[in-house]
C-alpha cells in the first residue's frame, strides 16, 4: 500500500479512450479505487485531471478510469497517487450547493467551508444495522398510494422507455415529499440533461418547505455529472451524492431522501469504460461486472438503526425492454417499483404508470391493511380483465362481450382515466392545480368506482382529477356544457 | 419490444380466431340466403292480408272485431323480446335488448301487470344478468322459426286476449327493411287497431273497398283478423331470422378484416423483434471475440 506521505509520481504510459494507463515504482503501486492527479500547463494547455485506478497490470503499471475529458494528455505526463479514493466534502456546509463529482461546487458561490471529507467509496452498512421500516410513505399521488405504495426508508424506482415522464414524475416527488420533509434531501443528477438539473434548482430555490418560510434548496444538496460528461464521470456521480447523503443519515440520524436521475446512465457509463478497460462483454454489450456494481452502489442506499434514506430512482428502460440487463439489475434492488409505459402516455394518461407491471413490496395486507391491499387487488383484476379482452374488443367488437365483461370494461376504461393526476409541476403548462390526495380518499373513490357507484359519470369526467367527487363536478360541467 | 416468442403466440391465437370468423361469415352469407327466401316469400302474403284487413274494416260497414279495438283501460301488458340463440353477431341481440328494456320500462310503470318473455338463449341471459323475472323464455326458434311453432304461441296470445287476461302485446325485433338495412325496433301487435293507423298513414291506402263481401264481411272478419295477427307476429319471428344472419355476417366480416390487421401489424414487430435479437446477438459474439484477440 503506498501513503501520501511522500507524494508517489508515476508516468503515464498509454491512453486509450477515458481509460489511461500509468506506471509507478512496483513497490509503491495506488491500491485500488484510488485517485491520481495529473496536472500540468503546458503552452497554455491546462490539464487537471483526477482518474480512479481500476486494475493493476502488472510491472507497476495500474489503468485507470478518467474522471474527467484525456484531451491533452501526454505519455511519459507525471501524475500523482492521492493515496486515497476521491473525497467529497460532507455536512451542513454541503446544503444548497451544486457539485460534480470530486465534490467541487459549480453553483459559482465560492468554495465550500468544511473539514469534513469523506471517500465516496465506502462499505455497504452490515447486515446487523440495516432497519427493517415498513411503513408506507404517503405521496398524494392516487395511482402510486393505491398500487405501489412507497417505503419510508426504502427504494423506489422509476422505469421508463424514452419521453415518457420519469423526469417529471421524479420533480413531482420532490416537490411533494421534499415540500414536506423536515429532514435532508440530495439529489444525484447522472448522466441526464444539464438544463432539467439547472430547473430543479431554480425551482427548489422558489419552493418553500411547508410553512415555515425557508427554501427547499436550504435542506438540500446536488451533484451532477450529466450527459456532457465522460463516463468515468457518469460512472462515480451517484457514489458521490450518496455519500453526502450517507453522511446525514450517519452523523445527523435525520430522515435523508435521496433523488437519482437516472441509475441507467451509471450503467451505461460502466459499459463505456469496461471494454477498454479490457473486460469481455456480456449479455447486451453490456459489462460482465454489471449485477457487481449495481449492487455495491444499491446495497448503500440503505436505512440503518441510526437513520433512513428514502430513495427515488429513475431508470431509463432502452427500446421499452423492461428485460434489458441494466434496468433488470436495478429492478431486483427496489421496495417499491413503478413502470411507465407507452401505450398509457399515448393515450394521454399521465402519469403514465402502468398499474400491472408496478409493484411494491409493501403491497401486502400485513403492512397496508386488508382494505387497501383487497381495493388495490380489484382494481388491478378489473384492469388485467381488461387487458385480456382488448384483442377480443380489437376483433369483435365490445358487443360480442358478455353482460359482465361488458361492464368489467366499463369500469376499466373509468379506472384507467382516474388514475391519471393533475401534477404540481405540470401546473404551469396544463393551468390545472396540483392534486394531493389523500390515502383515505384515494381508497374510497376507488372502492366506489368498483362497485359501480360512479358507473353513470361519462369517461371524460375522470381524466385528471383528485377524488370521485371531483369527477362527480367535472361531470356536471361537462353536462352543462353540453346544454349549454 | 416484446420477446418475439410471445408475439408469434399471440399471432397464432388471432390466426385462429381470423380462422372461425371467415367460417362464420361464410355459413351466415348461405343461411342469409335462405331466410331471405322465406321472408320475401312472407312478405308479399303479409301485406296482402294487412291490406285486406284494412279494406274490410274501412268498408264502410259496421263492422268491429274485439282484436282491432283499443281496450279503454289496458291493465294487461305482454311484452315479447326476440333475441338470437347465438352470439356473435355484432350489435344485433344488444340493439333488441335495449329497446326491449325500456319499453319494459314504460310499460312497467303505466300497467298494473307486465308478462314479459323472451325468445333466444342470448336474450335471456343478459335478463339473468339484469336480475328482470321472466315469465316465459323460448329457445326453439332458430334461424328458420316454422309456422306451426310460432302459432301455439300466437293462439296462446289470442285466447288471453279474448279471455280479458291480456290488453296489449308488444314485440320487441329487429324489423328487416332492406339486405343492408335493419332496424330493432318494438312494435304493438294487439290490438291490431294500433298497427292499422301506422299504416293507414301509409301511401297505399286506397279510399274505397272494391270488394263484395259474402255472407257477410262481419264472417270474413272473424276469420281474416286472427290469423292476419299470426302472419303478423310469425312475420316478426322471421324479420329477426333473417337480420341475424345479416348481423352476422356483417359483424363476422369485419371481425375477420380486423383480425387480418393485426396480424399483419404483429408480423410486423414479430420480425423486427427477432430482427433485433439476431443482431443483437450477432454483435454478441463479434464483440466478444474481438475483445479476446486484445
Amino acid at each position: 500500500m503506498a501513503t501520501a506521505t511522500t507524494s508517489n509520481i508515476g508516468q503515464i504510459t498509454q491512453v486509450i479512450g477515458s481509460t489511461f494507463d500509468a506506471e509507478f515504482a512496483e513497490d509503491r503501486l495506488p491500491a485500488i479505487y484510488n485517485a491520481v492527479k495529473i496536472e500540468s500547463d503546458e503552452k497554455g494547455v491546462k490539464i487537471n485531471l483526477t482518474g480512479e485506478v481500476q486494475q493493476h497490470l502488472g510491472g507497476g503499471r495500474v489503468r485507470c478510469v478518467a474522471l474527467g475529458t484525456t484531451d491533452g494528455l501526454k505519455r511519459g505526463q507525471d501524475c500523482v497517487d492521492l493515496g486515497a479514493p476521491v473525497s467529497v466534502p460532507v455536512g451542513d456546509a454541503t446544503l444548497g450547493r451544486v457539485f460534480n463529482l470530486l465534490g467541487n461546487p459549480v453553483d459559482g458561490r465560492g468554495p465550500v467551508e468544511t473539514d469534513e471529507h469523506w471517500p465516496i467509496h465506502r462499505e455497504a452498512p452490515p447486515l446487523a444495522d440495516l432497519s427493517t421500516s415498513t411503513e408506507l410513505f404517503e405521496t398524494g399521488i392516487k395511482v402510486v398510494d393505491l398500487l405501489t405504495p412507497f417505503v419510508r426508508g426504502g427504494k423506489a424506482g422509476l422505469f421508463g422507455g424514452a419521453g415518457l415522464g420519469k423526469t417529471v414524475i421524479l420533480t413531482e416527488l420532490i416537490a411533494r415529499i421534499a415540500s414536506s420533509h423536515g429532514g435532508f434531501s440530495v439529489f444525484a443528477g447522472v448522466g441526464e440533461r444539464t438544463r432539467e438539473g439547472t430547473d430543479l434548482w431554480l425551482e427548489m430555490q422558489e419552493t418553500e418547505i411547508g410553512q415555515t418560510g425557508r427554501k427547499v434548496i436550504e435542506q438540500t444538496c446536488m451533484v451532477f455529472g450529466q450527459m456532457n460528461e465522460p463516463p468515468g464521470a457518469r460512472l462515480r456521480v451517484a457514489l458521490s451524492a450518496l455519500t453526502m447523503a450517507e453522511y446525514f443519515r450517519d452523523a445527523t440520524g435525520k430522515d435523508t431522501l435521496l433523488f437519482v436521475d437516472n441509475i441507467f446512465r451509471f450503467s451505461q457509463a460502466g459499459s463505456e469504460v469496461s471494454a477498454l478497460l479490457g473486460r469481455m462483454p456480456s449479455a447486451v454489450g453490456y459489462q460482465p461486472t454489471l449485477a457487481t456494481e449495481m449492487g455495491a452502489l444499491q446495497e448503500r442506499i440503505a436505512s440503518t438503526s441510526k437513520g433512513a434514506i428514502t430513495s427515488v430512482q429513475a431508470v431509463y428502460v432502452p427500446a421499452d425492454d423492461p428485460t434489458d440487463p441494466a434496468p433488470a439489475t436495478a429492478f431486483g434492488q427496489l421496495d417499491a417499483f413503478i413502470y411507465l409505459e407507452r401505450s398509457i402516455s399515448e393515450k394521454g394518461i399521465y402519469p403514465a404508470i402502468d398499474p400491472l407491471a408496478s409493484s411494491s413490496r409493501i403491497l401486502d395486507p400485513q403492512y397496508v391493511g386488508e382494505r387497501h391491499y383487497a381495493i388495490a387487488r380489484r382494481v388491478q383484476n378489473t384492469l388485467q380483465r381488461y387487458r385480456e379482452l382488448q384483442d377480443i374488443i380489437a376483433i369483435l367488437g365490445v358487443d360480442e362481450l358478455s353482460e359482465e365483461d361488458k361492464l368489467v370494461v366499463h369500469r376499466a376504461r373509468r379506472i384507467e382515466r382516474f388514475l391519471s393526476q393533475p401534477f404540481l409541476v405540470a401546473e404551469v403548462f396544463t393551468g390545472k392545480a396540483g392534486e394531493i390526495t389523500p390515502l383515505a380518499d384515494t381508497i374510497r373513490s376507488f372502492e366506489e368506482i368498483c362497485d359501480g357507484k360512479w358507473d353513470h359519470l361519462p369517461e371524460g369526467a375522470f381524466m385528471y382529477v383528485g377524488s370521485v367527487e371531483q369527477a362527480e363536478e367535472a361531470a356536471k360541467k361537462m353536462a352543462a356544457e353540453v346544454a349549454s | 419490444m416484446a420477446n418475439a416468442r410471445a408475439l408469434d403466440k399471440r399471432r397464432k391465437s388471432i390466426r385462429n380466431i381470423r380462422k372461425i370468423t371467415r367460417t362464420m361469415e361464410l355459413i351466415a352469407t348461405a343461411r342469409f340466403k335462405k331466410a331471405m327466401d322465406r321472408a320475401s316469400a312472407a312478405t308479399a302474403y303479409t301485406a296482402r292480408i294487412s291490406q285486406l284487413v284494412k279494406d274490410l274494416s274501412q268498408s264502410g260497414l259496421e263492422v268491429s272485431h274485439p282484436l282491432l279495438e283499443p281496450r279503454e283501460n289496458p291493465s294487461h301488458a305482454a311484452l315479447l323480446v326476440l333475441t338470437a340463440n347465438r352470439g356473435l353477431c355484432g350489435g344485433y341481440n344488444g340493439n333488441v335488448i335495449r329497446r326491449g328494456l325500456s319499453r319494459h320500462g314504460e310499460l312497467s310503470d303505466s300497467m298494473e301487470q307486465l308478462t314479459f318473455e323472451v325468445s333466444g338463449k342470448r336474450g335471456i341471459s343478459a335478463m339473468k344478468f339484469r336480475k328482470l323475472a321472466t315469465d316465459a323464455e323460448f329457445t326453439q326458434f332458430d334461424d328458420q322459426p316454422s309456422f306451426e311453432e310460432v302459432e301455439v304461441l300466437a293462439n296462446r296470445y289470442l285466447d288471453a286476449y279474448a279471455a280479458g287476461t291480456l290488453d296489449r302485446l308488444d314485440v320487441a325485433y329487429t324489423r328487416f327493411i332492406s339486405s343492408s338495412r335493419q332496424e330493432a325496433t318494438v312494435e304493438t301487435l294487439l290490438p291490431l287497431g294500433a298497427l292499422e293507423t301506422d299504416e293507414a298513414a301509409d301511401t297505399d291506402s286506397r279510399g274505397e273497398s272494391m270488394y263484395e263481401f259474402l255472407p257477410s264481411a262481419g264472417s270474413i272478419l272473424e276469420e281474416v283478423v286472427p290469423s292476419s295477427f299470426k302472419v303478423k307476429l310469425f312475420k316478426c319471428f322471421l324479420d329477426a331470422a333473417v337480420s341475424e344472419q345479416i348481423a352476422r355476417m356483417v359483424a363476422m366480416k369485419s371481425a375477420t378484416e380486423n383480425a387480418d390487421d393485426m396480424i399483419k401489424n404483429l408480423s410486423m414487430t414479430y420480425n423486427r423483434a427477432r430482427q433485433s435479437q439476431i443482431t443483437g446477438e450477432i454483435m454478441e459474439i463479434i464483440g466478444g471475440v474481438e475483445a479476446l484477440k486484445n
